[in-house]
This record gives C-alpha cells, sequence and structure tokens, in this order.
C-alpha cells in the first residue's frame, strides 16, 4: 500500500506541477534568435503593441526572418508572432482559418499557385491602394516583373507582396564538365563537346554519360559507390511538376490554355511526362522516386549525382555546401535548360478576417521593402527585388556560398518574362496543382504509363473545374 | 446471492434494491457518456448532413442538398475502391504477422523470471516514441541511398537492395513491417496484463494433477486469455482499417498509390481538396461497413459479457 | 507451466530470443539516439556513418531556437490531464458494465462504433465546435477553445474512452464476484466495496489502460495539428517546424524525439509496476 500510495501521490505531484506551469496560452514569443536591434520604439510599451500573427513556413530561412521582424517591431508599435509551419501543410492550416474566419492569422504565405484562389474567395485583400500611398515605402516596380506579375496580380488587382523566391534554374557539377578525361570521352561516344546541356536531348546525353556503377571510373578515379547521372524529385509530392513545367512550357504549351481550356493530355504535356520517365528517370536513383528537394540535395552532397534538372535556384546554399563534403567537387548553376523553368514565389498576403489590416500591411511592405530584403539576402535567402540581386555586396567571392544564384535569378526572370503559365491567374490553381503531384507520380513509380496518367489527370481537372474548362483570369 | 443481512433492513428493501441497482449502473456510465455522446454524435450528424450537400470548402463552402449524388459519384470512383483493397490487404496481413507476435512475445515475458519489469519498459520503446517522428526516420531508414537496412543486406553480401519505398511492389510491405515493428508491443504488453491477471488457482491446480504444459495451455490458458486476445484483436483491426499516421509519414500514399488506404485518401479529398462533401460520405459508407463487419465479430464476444454481468 | 523454474537451457533460449527480438525492436531507437548527437553533415552521407565527433548542437537548435520545450511542456500537461480524466471516468463506467451491462451490449457496441468513424471527417466539427466554445465567457476561462490546451484536453478524452472502457471491462469481469459479496456482508456499500477491493485488484488493467491514454495522446497528430496553432502546440506537430525549405533538419528532429521518449518513459516505468498481478488476492480469500 504504501509503495502504491507513494507512486499515486508522485503522479499527482507531477500533475499538480505541471497545472501550475501551464499557461492557458498567451501566444507563445517567436523563437529566440540573436536579437540584432535596440529595444521598443519610443514610448511603445509592450502592452500597447498590435498584435500581428504571420503564420509561414517553418526553419531556417524564418529564422533569418525572425531578426528582421525584430527590427520591423523596434520601429513600429506591433508585436508580431512568426507561426511555423511545415510546407506540406500550410495551405489547409491556412485555408481552414480562412474558412473558418478565426481572424487567427493576420499575414498568410501564399504559394504562387494559391493565390488566384486565396484572392477569388475573399480571403486576403487587395493592397492597391496601400502601395498607392506607400509607394516610396514599398517601391513595387523594384520587384522583378515578371516575379510580380504572376505572384500579385489577379482580376488587375495587387493582393499582396512577394518576399522569397524558389523560381528554377539547375546545378550541376562544374568539375565533371572540366574534367580532360571525361570531355574526351564525352566527345567519342556523342560526338559534340561536353558541356552542361542546354536542350533536352543533351540532358538525356549528359544523364546517361555519367551514370556508372561502383568501380567505373569518374574523373580517372574509381568510384566507391554508384554514380548517377541527373537527381529527381520524383516523389509523391508537389514538386514533381514544377520539373515537369519547364519542359511542357517549352513545348509551347501549357496545363491550361489562355481561355481556360484543359490541355494536360495534348502533345505537348504528354511529351514532358514521357520524355521525364523513359529518358530522364532511368538515369537517377532509385531514391528519386521517393524524394523531393531536400533529398536532391543530400544526393548532391554526398557525391551521388552529377546535376540536377530544372531546380529550385533557393537551394543554392544546399548545393554550395557540395564543395566542403564531397572532395574535388566544383558547382556550377544554370538558368535551366532551354531557358524555360518553374516561376514562383512566396507571396505574403494580409487576411481580410484581421482585426488589424493596416499594421498588418505595414508589415508585409516591410517584410518585401528594400532593407529587409537585403537583410535577408545577406542571410542567404532568396530575395525578389532586382536592386537586391544586382547588388554588388551579394556578388562578390566571400558571397559566394550564398549568394552566387542572384545572377542567374536575374537572367531567368528575363528569359522567362513571356513564358507565365495560366495556372497562376486560375482560382481553381492550389486544387489543380495539388492534384498533379499524386498523379504524375504513379507515372514516374510505372504503376500506369504515361498516357494513362495524362488522361486520369484530364478527367481529375474535369471535376475539379465542374466541366472542360477552368476559368482563367489573366 | 444477495444477502439479507445488510444495512438497509424493511420489507420494501427488495423492490428498492433491484430499482437502485439500475440506477446505479447508470449513475456510474454517465460522466463518461455524456462526453461520448456529446462529441460523438453531434460530428456525427455533422458528417451525415455534410453528406448530403454540396460541400467544397474552397468554393463557397456547405451549400445545398444534392439528395444521394456524393454517394454515387463515391461509390463509383476506383480510387476509392482501391483505397478500400489496399486498406483490406493491409490490415489482414499487419493483424495476422502482429498478433502472432504480440502474443508470442507475451508468452515469452510472462514466463521470465528476471527483470520482468525492464523488458516491458523496453518494448513498449517504439510506441513511446512518436511516431510521427519514427515514421520519417524509417523513411531515412529505408533509402536505398543513405539508408541502414540496404547498407546491412550490401555489408551481408546479399545481392539484393530493395527499393522499399520506390518499388510499387514492395511498397505496402514496407508499411507493413513498420506498423507491425510498432504495434507488436501494444499486443504483447495487453496480453501479458491478460496473462498476469489469470488467477493462480486453476493453474495450480492443474499442475498437482500433472497436466502437461500443452495440455494447461489449450485448455486453461487460451480460453481464459480469449476475451483479452479478442479484445486486443478488434482494437487493432479498427485501427488498422483507420491507418492514417504510418502512411502520412512514412510514404504519403506512394510509391504510385499502394499505399493509399481508405483514410489516406480521405485526409486527400477533406484537407487538401477540401471537399468536405466526399470526405464526410466516405467516412459514412467506411463506418457503416465496419459496423456491418464488427457486429457479427462482437456478438459473441457481447454475449458472454452479459453473461458474466448477469451472474448473480 | 510457463514458469518453471528448472530447464536452465529453456530459460537462456527464452532470454536469447527476447534479447532478438529486443534488438530488432530497439535498433532504429538506438540510431535515432546516435542520429541526435550527429553533426549535421554526418547525417546524409552514404555509406552511413558510425564513427563522428558527437556535438549536442542538435539539442540546443532543438530546445532553444525551436522553442521545443513549450511543446513537450503541452503534450505532458495534455497528455496526463486527459489521462486522469479517461481513467476515472472510464473505471467507473467499465465497472458497470462489468458486472451491470446497462444498455444489454447496445450501449457497449455504440462506444465501439465512435472508434469507427474516421477521425479526418470529425476533424472540422471539432474545429467549429471549439471555435464556438472558445469564444465564450466560460470557455475562455476554463481554457477550453482553439489553440487552448483544455480543446485538445477534451478531444483526448473522447479518443481515448472508447479505448479505456473496452479494454478495462475483460479486466473488471476477471475480478471473482465472491469478493466483493463478502465485502458486502462485512457491511461496506457500492462505492466502498468498488474503491477498497475492486480498483485494486484491477491495478494491472488500469495500469495498461493508463499507459496506452497517454502514449495514444503523447502520439496523437491530427487534432492537435487542427486544434492548435502555437500557444498549445505539442511536439508531434511541433516536429514539423523541422522540415524546413533547406530540406529536414535530421539532427533536430532526433534530438526532438529523443527529449520526447524520456518522460514517456518514466509514466511507464511508474505506471509498469501495477501490471504485477496479485496485490491481496489471496489475503482476501485467506
Amino acid at each position: 500500500m504504501n509503495n502504491k500510495l507513494w507512486s499515486v501521490l508522485s503522479l499527482l505531484a507531477v500533475v499538480a506541477l505541471l497545472g501550475a506551469c501551464a499557461q492557458p496560452a498567451p501566444p507563445a514569443a517567436p523563437p529566440a534568435a540573436a536579437p540584432t536591434t535596440a529595444p521598443a520604439a519610443g514610448g511603445c510599451k509592450d502592452a500597447d503593441r498590435v498584435p500581428i500573427s504571420w503564420s509561414t513556413i517553418a526553419g531556417f530561412y524564418t529564422d533569418a526572418m525572425t531578426s528582421i521582424v525584430k527590427d520591423f517591431e523596434s520601429k513600429n508599435c506591433v508585436k508580431v508572432t512568426i507561426v511555423g509551419i511545415d510546407n506540406a501543410q500550410l495551405y489547409d492550416k491556412q485555408i481552414i482559418e480562412a474558412v473558418g474566419k478565426t481572424g487567427a492569422y493576420d499575414v498568410y504565405n501564399i504559394e504562387t499557385a494559391e493565390k488566384a484562389g486565396f484572392a477569388e474567395n475573399g480571403y486576403i485583400l487587395p493592397m492597391d491602394d496601400y502601395i498607392k500611398a506607400n509607394a516610396d515605402k514599398v517601391k513595387y516596380d523594384d520587384i522583378a516583373p515578371v516575379l510580380a506579375d504572376v505572384t500579385t496580380k489577379y482580376k488587375g488587382k495587387i493582393w499582396g507582396l512577394p518576399y522569397y523566391t524558389y523560381t528554377q534554374g539547375q546545378f550541376f557539377r562544374q568539375d565533371l564538365f572540366d574534367d580532360p578525361t571525361e570531355q574526351a570521352a564525352f566527345k567519342a561516344k556523342y560526338g559534340y563537346d561536353l558541356k552542361p546541356p542546354t536542350t533536352w536531348d543533351q540532358m538525356t546525353n549528359v544523364a546517361e554519360f555519367f551514370t556508372r556503377k561502383k568501380g567505373a571510373m569518374l574523373k580517372g578515379q574509381p568510384l566507391d559507390k554508384d554514380f548517377y547521372g541527373v537527381g529527381l524529385m520524383a516523389g509523391r509530392f508537389q514538386e514533381i511538376q514544377d520539373e515537369l513545367s519547364g519542359m511542357i512550357l517549352y513545348k509551347g504549351t501549357d496545363w491550361l490554355k489562355d481561355d481556360g481550356s484543359i490541355a494536360v493530355k495534348d502533345e505537348g504535356n504528354l511529351w514532358a511526362l514521357k520524355f521525364y520517365v523513359e529518358k530522364l528517370l532511368p538515369y537517377a536513383p532509385p531514391a528519386a522516386l521517393t524524394v523531393t528537394y531536400d533529398g536532391v540535395m543530400n544526393q548532391m552532397q554526398d557525391c551521388q549525382i552529377a546535376m540536377t534538372a530544372n531546380f529550385f535556384l533557393d537551394q543554392w546554399p544546399n548545393a554550395a555546401n557540395t564543395e566542403n563534403k564531397c572532395p574535388g567537387s566544383k558547382m556550377g548553376i544554370g538558368v535551366g535548360i532551354e531557358k524555360t523553368t518553374y516561376l514562383g514565389a512566396f507571396l505574403m498576403g494580409v487576411s481580410s478576417s484581421s482585426k488589424h489590416p493596416k499594421e498588418a500591411m505595414d508589415f508585409v511592405a516591410y517584410m518585401a521593402g528594400q532593407e529587409a530584403q537585403t537583410n535577408f539576402a545577406r542571410q542567404g535567402g532568396s530575395t525578389t527585388r532586382i536592386s537586391v540581386l544586382k547588388d554588388p555586396q551579394f556578388n562578390t567571392p566571400e558571397s559566394r556560398p550564398k549568394t552566387a544564384h542572384f545572377a542567374y535569378l536575374l537572367q531567368v526572370f528575363d528569359n522567362m518574362k513571356d513564358k507565365k503559365s495560366n495556372l497562376f491567374y486560375s482560382p481553381y490553381g492550389a486544387k489543380l496543382y495539388n492534384a498533379m503531384g499524386p498523379i504524375y507520380h504513379t507515372a514516374a513509380a510505372k504503376e500506369v504509363t504515361p498516357e494513362q496518367a495524362v488522361q486520369t489527370l484530364y478527367d481529375e481537372f474535369v471535376k475539379i473545374c465542374g466541366g472542360e474548362k477552368c476559368t482563367v483570369n489573366k | 446471492m444477495e444477502s439479507a443481512a445488510t444495512k438497509n433492513p424493511g420489507p420494501a428493501t427488495k423492490a428498492r434494491r433491484t430499482m437502485s441497482d439500475t440506477w446505479y449502473s447508470i449513475l456510474l456510465i454517465a460522466p463518461a457518456m455524456v462526453i461520448i455522446l456529446f462529441f460523438a454524435l453531434v460530428p456525427l450528424f455533422y458528417a451525415i448532413d455534410v453528406s448530403f450537400r454540396q460541400a467544397d470548402l474552397t468554393m463557397g463552402g456547405i451549400q445545398g442538398f444534392v439528395g444521394l449524388r456524393n454517394y454515387r459519384e463515391v461509390l463509383h470512383e476506383a480510387y476509392f475502391w482501391q483505397s478500400v483493397r489496399t486498406t483490406v490487404v493491409f490490415t489482414f496481413f499487419a493483424i495476422v504477422i502482429e498478433m502472432g507476435l504480440g502474443i508470442f512475445v507475451a508468452f515469452l515475458i510472462h514466463g521470465a523470471t528476471v527483470g520482468k519489469g525492464l523488458i516491458r519498459s523496453l518494448v513498449i520503446l517504439p510506441l513511446a516514441t512518436a511516431p510521427a517522428v519514427t515514421g520519417l526516420f524509417w523513411r531515412y531508414l529505408y533509402d536505398t541511398q543513405f539508408g541502414l537496412y540496404n547498407y546491412f543486406l550490401s555489408v551481408l553480401g546479399l545481392p539484393w537492395q530493395p527499393n522499399w519505398l520506390g518499388d510499387i511492389k514492395l511498397g505496402l510491405w514496407s508499411v507493413i513491417i513498420f506498423d507491425v515493428w510498432l504495434w507488436m508491443p501494444f499486443v504483447a504488453l495487453i496480453a501479458l496484463a491478460g496473462l498476469q491477471s489469470l488467477p493462480k488457482e486453476p493453474f495450480e491446480a492443474a499442475e498437482l494433477d500433472g497436466a502437461s504444459s500443452f495440455r494447461v495451455l489449450r485448455t486453461l490458458t487460451f480460453p481464459m486469455l480469449t476475451p483479452v486476445l479478442m479484445l486486443v484483436f478488434i482494437l487493432r483491426t479498427i485501427d488498422c482499417l483507420r491507418l492514417y499516421d504510418s502512411v502520412a509519414t512514412l510514404t504519403r500514399g506512394g510509391p504510385g498509390s499502394v499505399t493509399e488506404t481508405l483514410t489516406y485518401y480521405l485526409y486527400r479529398q477533406g484537407l487538401v481538396f477540401f471537399r468536405m462533401d466526399y470526405a464526410s460520405t466516405m467516412a459514412l459508407l467506411f463506418m457503416y461497413a465496419v459496423i456491418l463487419a464488427s457486429g457479427y465479430a462482437l456478438r459473441p464476444l457481447l454475449a458472454r459479457l452479459a453473461m458474466r454481468a448477469g451472474q448473480r | 507451466m510457463l514458469q518453471q523454474r528448472g530447464s536452465t537451457p529453456i530459460e537462456i533460449l527464452r532470454y536469447a530470443i527476447i534479447a532478438v527480438i529486443l534488438t530488432v525492436s530497439l535498433f532504429p531507437i538506438a540510431w535515432l539516439i546516435t542520429t541526435s548527437f550527429k553533426p549535421a553533415d554526418d547525417i546524409m552521407v552514404s555509406p552511413p556513418r558510425f564513427v563522428f565527433k558527437p556535438t549536442l548542437d542538435n539539442y540546443v537548435y532543438a530546445l532553444q531556437k525551436a522553442n521545443f520545450a513549450h511543446f513537450i511542456e503541452n503534450t505532458l500537461y495534455v497528455a496526463v490531464v486527459s489521462t486522469v480524466i479517461v481513467i476515472v471516468l472510464s473505471s467507473l463506467a467499465s465497472y458497470s458494465f462489468a458486472r451491470y451491462n446497462p444498455g444489454g451490449g447496445n450501449i457497449l457496441f455504440f462506444i465501439l462504433t465512435t472508434k469507427m468513424f474516421p477521425a479526418i471527417a470529425v476533424v472540422l466539427p471539432y474545429f467549429l465546435i471549439f471555435k464556438e466554445i472558445g469564444d465564450t465567457a466560460v470557455g475562455k476561462a476554463i481554457g477550453i477553445g482553439l489553440d487552448r490546451q483544455g480543446a485538445l484536453i477534451v478531444s483526448y478524452t473522447m479518443f481515448n474512452l472508447p479505448f479505456a472502457i473496452w479494454l478495462m471491462v475483460s479486466f473488471f469481469q476477471d475480478i471473482p464476484r465472491e469478493l466483493e459479496d463478502s465485502a458486502r456482508l462485512d457491511g461496506y456499500n457500492r462505492l466502498q466495496v468498488l474503491w477498497r477491493v475492486v480498483l485494486p485488484l484491477a491495478a494491472p488493467g488500469i495500469a495498461v489502460t493508463a499507459i496506452f491514454c497517454l502514449l495514444f495522446s503523447w502520439n496523437e497528430f491530427l487534432f492537435a495539428y487542427i486544434l492548435t496553432r502555437d500557444a498549445a502546440r505539442t511536439i508531434t506537430v511541433g516536429v514539423e517546424s523541422f522540415f524546413t525549405l533547406r530540406g529536414i533538419l535530421w539532427g533536430p528532429v532526433a534530438a526532438a524525439a529523443t527529449i520526447s521518449v524520456a518522460p514517456m518513459l518514466v509514466f511507464v516505468l511508474i505506471l509498469q509496476r501495477y501490471m504485477v498481478r496479485g496485490l491481496t488476492f489471496g489475503a482476501v480469500r485467506g
């Protein structure tokens, strides 16, 4: 009995202690990060601060944002709570709060494909008036034009400001292309000089060329593990369609035509999927079927692949780390095959059920503004502003591991200025986008043929849009 | 039988006794039932309502009645039936292996003389480490490039390097293996508690009578354990039919769509596409099917319960 | 029979098999713990690295930068409180079902059917329910509402009650009725019999149920994800904050998971003592 009593009492004590410690929920302070600023704006007491909540993607770049947020708080009587959410769940979580009109988040983090849906449903507020009234603060024209168009414009209005771009280019092992042994072997086999591929046929050749088994020679040394020509994001995520989009746009087609009719099973679309499955996937590691961008970066850093396909340039710091982890490696950056890739950025939009829209807009303007974006770039973030991308401090050798991709981003923005996917202007965009990943993946996993996959995708699009056309409002 | 030598004298005793037994029994279950009734019935009625309406949360929310349209569409959807098949296949293999292993382990531990407590605590570790995380970790362990399992296979000299999570022929088995790893301790511990709750007398008597271990197992142990084992079987089966967490962390329904169980498909319809109408409809169909099936399975168990309760 | 102390070879075999099973079972966890001490660059490498320079960076990151202690605190509080409530309510209910079977089996069946309804379909109604409750004065005072611990406590109680009731019914039925009857003869009323005679004997069943209720609350993801944002966020959702744009931070994930196991282990160690049979059985009889 004594033993039992003791255990019960200690358990009760634990519970009581927790009860004393557990607070019924004041919003938690943002994760501690190195403070970079002076204390609160003069005369602004903590209790008077307007609370703003920002739902965004968890992790590293959000940590960078925390110090920038503190800058904002020092100049405004506002208290910002950053709620970090995993990228895969961010959309769902924000929609639930939006639909429930809880006003829980004042500022949303919206992907390009989701923008039209958020706007159409009235979940976010247009910012045209604010931008007009605060033109100097916002400097809207400094945002890369094609990005501004695709990420903020819908039905003639501006719906927020982009703060982080994941536009695609390409990464590859420059050292492999520079190696004389490999150059000679390639010339002998394919009849032209070895260089980073710029067409899809060259892509297949190079990928095939560099796919070798353990023990074979690479750069004159025997391989201690299998090596693959290309790393692909063929897992059941959302990135497989990003890889395909550049191929689809290159063929002059799109998922949706300008009038909204569904084009996903036309010739260009089918070609893209077939090429991907038959001419690229065989040269990727078996794990390609289970990974997304972080898996590809891990493979690159571990000396497993020679290059990526069209790939997110914001991952450059990871790609650059290959030079530390893989001896003898040197990384190169490209603008993507046929100069046609996937373009987009994360948008900060103000919730229509926010209780403090003015402060929220100030916050958005600040975070996307030049000062904050420069700060962000300094910490390795992929900024959306032309002036920051061109800033010489980011084009130095010291800055290379963090910002070497800036120059290429500028090129990509220029290359893509007339190639904007119609999907980004459809209110069904988010759903159509979410439908693609699993279906393309079934083709990659060889569960169905590419023909069957595009047919299934077509049927799914019809179901989502309620007909053979999906509204497109450019 | 109830003795008359109680604290309550008087002729009206017997009648009052029976009445207050019933009230007493209701009183005891009342607090639990209040919570269950509210939090089970309100969402249920909500779902039933929504299943007869058009409800796309991102396109207008919950709207007007559409009769049986949702039911028709769901039942005609190939993906729906595929996910049902996946769920049933998974459940079958997972349960058979889990139950077998779990009962075996329970007997092993039950007979151990030293260190029972430690072993019990260790056995439960897989379940104690958040499956949300271990699922993710198993994704890493299963990886063909970075994972430990293929590494061990290659170290052992085996030529087999399976693509655990990328091969459509293997995908479901990878999930089954993970699920068994996770839940075998559950079966084992409950079976163990059952074993340790068994009264000693019958076994001591059997030993005195010189009965063989096998005979004892067959005629005493298993019959007495059956209620507990049946219970675990039912609980685990219901949970396997509802499999979501393991799929969400390990495979997200892939490779291809071979591990997309019904609840994962439901999740995608309800929380990715926000088609609450389809989601509710599927949930109701699922529940209906399981109730039917379990009704048959549970009848003997409930009858036995009533019989033992009725012994007065 | 299974507890024969003789036959040492059998004993050795028994422990050998247990050792194998434990190794297979615990090996992924051991790898998890090892990974938690690895520097980032040593984690995603092929072939896997077994020799490395241990670091505490992952733990520092998890606890400080990711605010993990806050999540552990939330989860602990919610799991313990909801389990206590569940145990109390379900003990009473299970005893009643075991002895009196109110509803003749129908209520019991109904309780089990509540488990058959996929959680995803009820998540939205729960969201709305708690939103409404949280907007009322009472809700705010008690702490039940969206992103409050109370909402999770109630949800997990609901979540675990059916399981607990069903599990404990059979344990209660295993307790011989004669013990209760003789206690009644001795002059105890029904409640006293329940408290003094039945519950102690049902200890193994209660302990097992408590362990699993704790575990299920600890590991639950869906409701925590939907009903909380930041203030009441739990471990399972918090771990997601390591899925960053820079990739999954495996080190901190492993560290967070390792930290989270500790309280669970403590609970199990405390509670599993009760799974030992025979507290007063012989005493009452003899």
